[in-house]
């Protein structure tokens, strides 16, 4: 009971009863006490409820009275299944109050419930710092420049905020870790030995930026990138690179080199796509020889070359003419006539240009027309040549063909009708032979055929396992970064834990609360226990009571039976037979006694209890406080009357 | 007759596909050359999975003619873990009809035995002595299938039916010895459509210049180049990027003829085409009329023509043709162009 009272008298000090240190438990609460405790907790519970109560009990009987009322109908309100009216706070007994508080305090709205979903995690905790300090900075009101606190000044000038300007920084290379830069800021000067300190060493990354700035921006960027190239190589090892079956190097060696054909292949289609459009000569010949340094160049070679005689000549006629026109357009500038010649000179001179340039163009397109049609009439004989060439050797095969067969016919003619069944049989025996060959072919065909299929199955379903051990090995993998991703996220959690524990108050040891607990568990758990054990011993007793009452019946019954029968006949098994009823009834009497002395002490035991109860209720005490009241509430009763009388 | 017949057939060989889906070049006989076999693999329907069963196809490859059957394995059958198998023949001359009967006689012992000892036997026979005795009633003889009636089985009514008055450019395209490709999705429909072409020009009765199935392998593409002029069929719609390939394009599905930008100039016709073309359509519309009049019609009109041009060539001097002596008969320009081309394609032309 300790326990308790202390734990009640800790919650309604926090609900704001003054509760006085002296008071131990709740034996020792007054009546103003219980009231003022009972009003605070209603007014904690429920606002609403308990602000038309006041925590003070009035002087007056009457108000008192009504007060009392009012609590226990708030207390009814709120759910309290007890009995209870006024004569729990006025006329208040130990137990009654005790489960009253109980029941108010447990309705006591809990704190803790804020407490419990709070997240975890570092970053979590980062954050709500950040919101808290934003809070709190923006709560302070604006003031001028003028009429800062120096404080203040670092929070409401616009100073400190700066743009975001990053820089790339150089870091060392490193073996282990994938994808970290080359070592940069080698020495620049090796040879100059005074300043070794300042450029053999690649200066720190706070450093580095030329801007102080910068900084932050820098390195957040870095990290950022550094963090996205670690995620999708993961990402793309887990899907593609597991399912190649390569170790990390060779499949990187892999892509790089399949990135670069593809860029040579991307290049040379452009290349390729040039060399039709006139003038865009420079520019091809350009990037062709930037795709020879790549290597495979005699394939771009080939390409150009392969051209037609026309493209050929096409080409060579039209470069023919550009040069022809810088020539004549060189001639031109030469004789350009200079500033103080006549104008009619000019025109002159200009028109004579006009004519011959005419001439020449026809001249020009006369002999294209020429070589054109000769082109025609050549690719066209060409064209009838190679016909007549195929068709001369295809003809010259089959006669060659013919011609061995007729050879060797009229070798053979002379004694014709002998060599023909002589071929005959001849082909018949090579016919046979030829399908005995292909018989002993197949006996050595058949089973390799059949490895080969079951070598295939076997390989197939080696392929299914492998896939599957693959996709087990895939989900090992998930569930190992999900494990150690919870490991990490609990350790958080427990970190954060344990310093708001030691952070919390000390007042309560809680753990002595826990310890307590636990041990009354145990000690009930060890009680039920001597329960179970009593009741099953009371059990057995009384099984064992009944057979030996059923015994004991039966028993008498056949002796009653054994000597009646000789009773009638003999004077001394008469009276041993009486002697046998009235040991009987004695016995039976005994146990009778036995029982009764039992179930009185029962009650003896029920009676003290309600005793004990009842000693406890303050009877008498509150009794004569009813009395006092009763005798106060006529007092008041008759001068009220008096005041109306007289009113 | 036997002798020069039987010598066509080069030999026969066997793919199979077994219960793993794997395909398999198993048996062969005589021998087949590895780039051959190389082509046949890729040629037949078991190695490429999407497609249905293609029963039959052929084609030709370095004047080589193959004739691939497919069939599915059903019970009852002596195979064991054989699923389907395709039997290839290969040989000299073009006749589908006679190899496709001469295929199906053979399939039929490999299924009912389940050893290619069987065939063996029936190849020699045939060989040997140009009848094989097939399983059911009858047997396969050598001399029932002639090659003309192989030439006249392809419906050039139908291939009027289906372009009307533009089968003048494949006429003209194919007595010129010009390279024709054709393309259709499905290989049944440019195997009947192909066949029929070279029927246009029946003075030649050239079947060397069918290439009916074709892939865009560098192999096969050289091939194709070593010939002057050719139809070839495509199942591959990328073959209309490769105008490097083609005087003229047919898109069968579309129903669409294209000539190339290179052979415009050969190939510009005049009031000589339209004559011809009449000729063609009246004589395919008319119902009355089988395919082998048809060819007849068109080949009437051709040897009008050929005897046009040798006259001319009599003429002249070798007996060969120059362009000044077409110049001097002051035919249309189209016209002109048009004997040119001819005189060159038969031969007539001065060089």
């Amino acid at each position: 009971m300790d326990e308790v009272d202390k734990i009640l008298i800790h919650s309604l000090r926090q609900t704001g009863t003054d509760v006085g240190k002296d008071v131990q438990s709740v034996k020792h609460f007054t009546s103003e006490l219980i009231v003022e405790a009972v009003v605070r907790c209603l007014r904690v519970i429920d606002p609403a409820l308990g602000s038309g109560l006041c925590p003070s009990l009035p002087p007056g009987m009457s108000a008192r009275f009504r007060v009392g009322m009012s609590l226990a109908q708030a207390c009814q309100d709120l759910g309290y299944k007890g009995e209870i009216g006024y004569q729990t706070f006025l006329y208040s007994n130990e137990p009654e109050i005790r489960s009253l508080l109980m029941f108010l305090v447990e309705k006591l709205p809990r704190e803790s419930a804020e407490a419990s979903d709070q997240p975890a995690g570092k970053s979590a905790l980062l954050q709500k710092s950040i919101a808290a300090q934003i809070k709190a900075q923006l709560a302070l009101p604006w003031l001028s420049p003028s009429c800062r606190l120096p404080l203040l000044c670092k929070t409401q000038n616009p100073g400190p905020s700066h743009s975001f300007h990053s820089q790339t920084l150089s870091l060392p290379h490193c073996l282990k870790v994938p994808g970290k830069k080359q070592l940069k800021g080698k020495p620049q000067n090796t040879q100059d030995p005074h300043n070794l300190l300042s450029l053999d060493f690649l200066p720190p990354v706070t450093a580095q930026p030329s801007q102080h700035a910068s900084v932050p921006a820098s390195l957040l960027e870095q990290h950022a990138g550094e963090l996205s190239a670690a995620q999708e190589w993961e990402n793309e090892w887990n899907s593609q690179g597991l399912l190649s079956r390569l170790t990390p190097e060779e499949y990187r060696s892999r892509k790089r080199a399949r990135l670069q054909k593809r860029i040579e292949e991307q290049l040379r289609t452009a290349a390729q796509t040039r060399p039709d459009t006139l003038g865009a000569h420079g520019s091809g010949s350009d990037l062709t020889e930037l795709l020879q340094s790549f290597g495979g160049s005699p394939l771009i070679g080939d390409i150009l070359a392969k051209g037609t005689r026309f493209t050929h000549t096409e080409k060579f006629t039209f470069t023919e003419e550009p040069e022809k026109a810088a020539k004549q357009m060189a001639a031109a500038a030469n004789s350009l006539p200079s500033s103080h010649q006549s104008e009619e000179d000019l025109q002159a001179r200009q028109q004579e240009e006009l004519a011959s340039l005419q001439q020449q163009l026809q001249q020009l397109s006369l002999s294209l027309e020429e070589v054109g049609g000769d082109m025609r009439q050549l690719t066209v004989s060409i064209h009838q040549v190679s016909d007549e060439l195929k068709q001369k050797e295809l003809s010259n095969t089959e006669e060659e063909d013919s011609v061995r067969v007729k050879k060797q016919t009229i070798y053979l003619l002379p004694d014709g009708e002998n060599n023909l069944a002589k071929l005959q049989a001849l082909v018949e025996g090579s016919a046979e032979r030829v399908v005995n060959l292909a018989a002993q072919w197949e006996k050595h065909r058949a089973p390799l055929i059949d490895e080969h299929r079951r070598l295939k199955e076997l390989c197939s379903n080696q392929e299914i396992e492998s896939s599957r051990k693959l996709s087990e090995i895939k989900e090992l993998h998930e569930k190992i970064s999900q494990s150690a991703e919870e490991a990490k996220k609990k350790e958080g959690l427990y970190k954060q834990l344990i310093t708001e524990f030691e952070n919390l108050p000390k007042d309560i040891s809680r753990s002595a609360y826990t310890a307590r607990i636990l041990e009354i568990v145990g000690n009930i758990r060890k009680q039920k226990e001597e329960i179970t054990k009593i009741l099953s011993d009371t059990k057995e007793l009384q099984k064992e009571i009944n057979s030996l009452t059923g015994k004991l019946d039966r028993t008498f019954a056949v002796t009653d039976e054994l000597v009646f029968k000789d009773a009638k006949k003999d004077e001394s098994v008469r009276k041993s037979y009486k002697y046998l009823a009235a040991l009987h009834e004695n016995c039976t009497q005994l146990i009778q006694t036995i029982e009764d002395t039992g179930t009185i002490m029962r009650e003896i035991r029920d009676l003290e209890e309600q005793i004990d109860t009842e000693n406890g209720k303050k009877t008498v005490s509150n009794l004569e406080k009813i009395l006092e009241d009763y005798k106060a509430i006529r007092q008041e009763n008759s001068a009220l009357a008096a005041k109306i009388r007289e009113a | 007759m036997a002798a020069p017949e039987t010598q066509l057939m080069l030999s026969i060989g066997l793919i199979e596909k077994d219960v793993n889906a794997d395909t398999l070049w198993v048996w062969c006989y005589p021998s087949v050359s590895a780039e051959l076999r190389e082509v046949l693999l890729s040629k037949c329907c078991l190695t490429q999975d999407s497609q249905g069963l293609n029963t039959f196809v052929f084609g030709q490859f370095c004047r080589t003619w193959y004739y691939i059957s497919t069939v599915e394995v059903q019970e009852p059958t002596a195979l064991k873990k054989v699923t389907h198998f395709s039997l290839v023949v290969t040989a000299k001359d073009f006749n589908p009809e006679k190899y496709a009967a001469f295929s199906r006689v053979l399939c039929r012992m490999y299924i009912k035995h389940g050893s290619p000892v069987k065939m063996v036997e029936g190849y020699i026979a045939v060989l040997t002595k140009g009848i094989c005795q097939s399983d059911e009633n009858g047997s396969f003889l050598i001399k029932d299938y002639d090659v003309r009636k192989a030439y006249l089985a392809g419906s050039v009514k139908d291939v009027v039916s289906q372009f009307g008055m533009e089968t003048i450019i494949l006429y003209t395209a194919l007595m010129l010895k010009k390279r024709i490709v054709v393309h259709h999705p499905r290989i049944e429909a440019l195997l009947e459509f192909t066949r029929a072409l070279p029927a246009l020009t029946w003075h030649r009765k050239d079947w060397s210049i069918l290439h009916p199935y074709v892939h865009l392998t560098d192999s096969e593409l050289e091939n194709l180049r070593t010939c002057t002029g050719y139809v070839a069929g495509f199942v591959d719609p990328q073959v209309s990027n490769r105008p490097d390939l083609f005087d003229v394009y047919v898109n069968l599905p579309d129903t669409e003829i294209t000539v190339s930008q290179s052979a415009k100039e050969a190939m510009a016709m005049g009031k000589l085409h339209k004559d011809i073309g009449l000729v063609i359509v009246q004589s395919a519309e008319d119902a009355d009329r089988t395919d082998g009049q048809v060819i007849k019609d068109i080949s009437i009109k051709t040897r009008e023509i050929l005897a046009n041009l040798a006259s001319l060539a009599e003429d002249c001097e070798d007996s060969k043709i120059t362009l000044e002596t077409l110049k001097q008969r002051h035919f249309p320009p189209a016209t002109e162009n048009f004997l040119f081309h001819l005189a060159a394609a038969e031969q007539l032309l001065k060089i």
